[in-house]
């Protein structure tokens, strides 16, 4: 598939997609708001965020649908904001797919090729190629409303590869399938990219199918691009409260910034915490349920910053406990929330530990390196 | 409704609903069985059954008044449908897709010849040829009613039957297919042949049909903008029918029937949702 499609002449280097200030305005409404981002060739890039974020926009921006209303946009070195979508050497697997029902799923395929005038058995060749990537040999002359939900998913990336774009848009390419076989489909995507090589960026707002998936993730909200990085980079250094919140479980134990190495927790102690924000800074402590340990009361090991509380609520997961601990200094008295000064921690604990009851007074411990100072 | 006896009210309320059905497709039918038969009928005389026959359709077809007004039905009906289907569908693409002044406006009266009644838009399209005329005599040529102002009347009323339908269409039409289509390198042109136009076709030519047929019926309007060279069937059949109504009437209206049927029943199919089915 990939023999005539390496975007030829392309300097090493060159970022796939180059965005300087990249805006969009709907009317009054701001839906991508000065966006700096470089997708780098053969990147698997995906855009994360909460519906509403303007992840999408960004998407139909690189692929011509939106034009941006600011800023420099450009594919492979090349500017293109203000060229039509046809003109672009880029391709989309719409959410819903978007395959023509009028067409059989060889003509779906062909339709990219037929509109730059390849026809014949070179056209043909090609269809075949890209039907057999996708695994749908055999379903050639049906129709899309004659597929499955997976396989119309198979039609749109075909449809959509047999061009060799130099990048493929997804815009929640598994958003439409069930849940075992969106977890099929993520392996099976990730495989793909690989084969053929091409950048691909897509859009989801499911973080876990954004960190399973993707070399590099951007996390948006509200127009904006908050953090851009690895998966592990981004879960276990977030950003700022929004990243940290809105990828994975964690614990924001809120507090205030004394210096470069310590916070004070509302909870009621004075915890290690590097961080590089000014002193005096309100801030949050995110620790992971997974960094959390937990201790018999007043057992917790020297040095390593702990708070004392009791477990509220423990949930049986099979392979692991779920943990509910209130902590902070009213927390062992009576169990009683008294707001401020109470915080809530979930730790999780593998099946083989003791299993601990609702009631239990417990010290929680993490390692400091572990846990990253977010502030809003 | 009490426990007691309901068995015996439900069965009789489905004769009832029964009796109901069979009685309106009778009065739906009854008559039109009636044309039918008589329209065979041997006798010269309406009313008097005389023997099977198929003499008044031979009589109808070889009148040579009847074959003329058939030929000024035909060229007001094709012509009228071709040119309003094809600004009825420009006009239902434009509402639905752009943004312009005045569109909502324009979507407020594209429908309105729809319920104007009949005669009011014959008058008002007679006012307007009159003035027209007017000031087209100012310039030079002298133009008179005849079968252009009839095709131009029904021309002004299937433009509004054909946006109506073809918006249905429209409604229906999931705008990502023509992103699509654009995103796999399709000109703007390109995409509206291949997709846009393929996928709506069937409401086009439903609303085209629907045009023809109305076209095909219409009196009030023609009788009021035809002139005195160029009358269509109905016209025809409406005005000899004051000399009491002949055999050869029933023969006419009975063929006419028939073309109506036919075009309503592949409008009909037309409009129906393309089945999943190869």
């Amino acid at each position: 598939m990939s023999d005539d499609a390496a975007p030829a002449a392309t300097p090493p280097g060159v970022p796939a997609v180059e965005m300087h200030g990249i805006s969009k305005r709907f009317g009054e409404v701001v839906a991508v708001d000065g966006i700096d981002l470089h997708i780098g060739d053969g990147e698997f890039f995906a855009l994360l965020g909460p519906s509403g974020c303007g992840k999408t926009t960004t998407l139909r921006m690189i692929a011509g649908l939106d034009i941006p209303s600011e800023g420099r946009l450009a594919i492979f070195g090349e500017e293109v904001a203000s060229l039509p979508p046809d003109r672009r050497p880029v391709n989309t697997v719409f959410q819903a797919y978007a395959l023509f029902p009028h067409m059989t799923v060889a003509q779906n395929i062909a339709f990219g090729l037929q509109m730059r005038g390849i026809r014949g058995p070179d056209a043909d060749r090609q269809v075949a190629e890209a039907t057999t990537l996708v695994q749908l040999e055999g379903m050639e002359h049906r129709r899309p409303s004659q597929l499955s939900g997976g396989q119309q998913q198979r039609v749109a990336l075909a449809r959509a590869l047999v061009n060799h774009p130099k990048v493929l848009l997804l815009d929640e390419p598994l958003g439409a399938l069930d849940l075992k076989l969106r977890q099929e489909m993520q392996v099976e995507l990730k495989a793909l990219q690989r084969e053929v090589g091409i950048t691909f960026v897509f859009v989801t707002h499911d973080q876990e199918e954004a960190l399973a998936m993707s070399d590099r993730v951007g996390v948006m909200s509200e127009g904006r691009l908050l953090q851009v990085g690895t998966p592990t980079e981004v879960y276990e250094h977030p950003a700022n409260r929004f990243v940290a919140d809105f990828i994975g479980r964690t614990n924001l134990l809120e507090g205030v910034t004394e210096g470069p190495s310590a916070m004070r927790l509302d909870a009621g102690a004075v915890v290690a915490a590097p961080n590089e924000l000014a002193a005096g800074t309100p801030a949050a402590l995110s620790v992971r349920p997974e960094q959390v340990r937990l201790h018999r009361h007043g057992e917790a090991p020297e040095g390593e910053p702990c708070l004392d509380g009791v477990i509220t609520d423990a949930t049986y997961l099979g392979h692991a406990f779920v943990y509910t601990i209130a902590v902070g200094p009213t927390a062992g008295a009576g169990g009683t929330n008294d707001g401020d000064r109470t915080a809530t921690i979930t730790a999780r604990s593998e099946t083989g530990s003791a299993a601990l009851a609702a009631g239990e007074s417990v010290s929680v411990s993490w390692t400091p390196a572990a846990t990253t100072v977010v502030a809003d | 409704m009490s426990t007691l006896g309901t068995a015996g009210t439900k069965r009789s309320a489905r004769h009832l609903l029964k009796a109901n059905a069979w009685f309106v497709f009778a009065f739906l039918y009854v008559p039109i069985v009636v044309l039918v038969v008589f329209s065979f009928n041997d006798s010269e005389r309406v009313n008097v059954w005389q023997g099977l026959s198929a003499r008044w359709y031979g009589e109808a077809l070889g009148n040579t008044q009847v074959i003329g007004a058939l030929r000024v039905s035909l060229i007001v009906a094709i012509s009228s449908t071709i040119v309003s289907t094809v600004l009825g569908t420009a006009v239902a693409l434009a509402l639905d897709r752009y943004r312009f002044k005045g569109r909502r406006a324009l979507d407020g009266t594209v429908y309105l010849p729809i319920v104007i009644p009949d005669i009011t838009m014959a008058v008002m399209l007679l006012v307007f040829f009159a003035e027209a005329f007017k000031l087209i005599d100012i310039i030079g040529p002298r133009f008179t009613l005849g079968v252009t102002t009839i095709a131009l009347s029904h021309i002004a009323f299937n433009i509004s039957f054909v946006a109506v339908v073809v918006r249905a269409r429209l409604d229906q039409f999931d705008r990502t297919l023509e992103e699509a289509a654009r995103d796999l390198y399709a000109t703007p042109w390109r995409t509206f042949r291949r997709v846009t136009l393929p996928l709506i076709a069937p409401g086009i030519a439903a609303g085209a049909l629907l045009a023809l047929t109305l076209s095909l019926d219409d009196v009030v309007i023609s009788a009021f903008t035809a002139g005195p060279g160029a009358t269509t069937l109905p016209v025809y059949v409406f005005s000899t029918i004051r000399q009491g109504v002949t055999p050869e009437l029933n023969a006419i209206s009975t063929l006419m029937l028939a073309a109506s049927i036919t075009l309503v029943v592949a409008s009909l199919a037309l409009q129906r949702p393309r089945s999943t089915t190869p």
